[in-house]
């Protein structure tokens, strides 16, 4: 009969969350231990989350592993992790429209106006401020910085 | 080694094409990993509706 499931935070090495994940789902494998699922989302630098019935399991297996650190006091439920499973599109929150700041690429630092977004290839379709002819570039929605959501 | 995502189970490849489902049709532009070690016991492959014990990625582009 199987526990219920609990959720631990571990702390790990900054941008080591997936080597450690891997090299956790190993250990648990090996030794056989009550860890059933890792979790390493992109918004959570420096933790691994562990699906497991209880904080003992985990703190064996991070025992061995380098870059995890430790177990975070107490856990989580299910319900409070659940929209890591489900991410939201990079471009949510972006209208036409908005003024936005270029954060990466060779438009870095460039305001500009957004024109056109694309939900499914989570694009969007700028205007630059100081181009001298606007010509719309196409670029990916989470390089970009919301300066103003709409222009009044 | 960067590994790829199979576009259509989500599941990291290390290889030309995805051993599950036999598509060629592989990003790398992926991100948020998810190891699923025990599928029976686990709430989460429940949730995602997983039932082999891989690696997959959060989101895939």
């Amino acid at each position: 009969m199987s526990e219920d499931s609990a959720i631990f935070v571990i702390k790990t090495t900054a941008n080591q969350e997936r080597s450690v994940a891997g090299m956790l789902a190993k250990v648990a494998k090996k030794e056989n231990l009550d860890i059933r699922a890792l979790l390493a989302p992109d918004e959570l630098k420096g933790y691994v989350l562990a699906e497991s019935s209880n904080s003992g399991e985990v703190e064996q297996a991070i025992q061995t592993v380098p870059h995890a650190r430790a177990v975070v006091k107490g856990q989580s439920s299910m319900e409070e992790i659940m929209h890591f499973l489900t991410p939201k599109p990079t471009v949510t929150g972006i209208t036409e429209g908005a003024i936005i700041e270029v954060t990466s690429g060779p438009f870095k630092g460039e305001k500009a106006r957004v024109k056109r977004v694309d939900e499914g290839h989570e694009e969007i379709t700028v205007e630059l401020f100081d181009a001298v002819v606007p010509i719309p570039i196409t670029i990916r929605g989470d390089t970009v910085r919301i300066l103003r959501k709409e222009d009044e | 080694m960067v590994e790829s995502v199979c576009m259509d189970c989500h599941r990291l490849v290390s290889g030309q094409e995805c051993p599950v489902c036999g598509t060629t049709n592989l990003s790398n532009d992926w991100s948020g990993l998810l190891v699923i070690v025990d599928p029976e016991k686990s709430e989460i492959a429940k949730k995602i509706g997983v039932t082999i014990p891989d690696k997959y990625a959060l989101k895939v582009r």
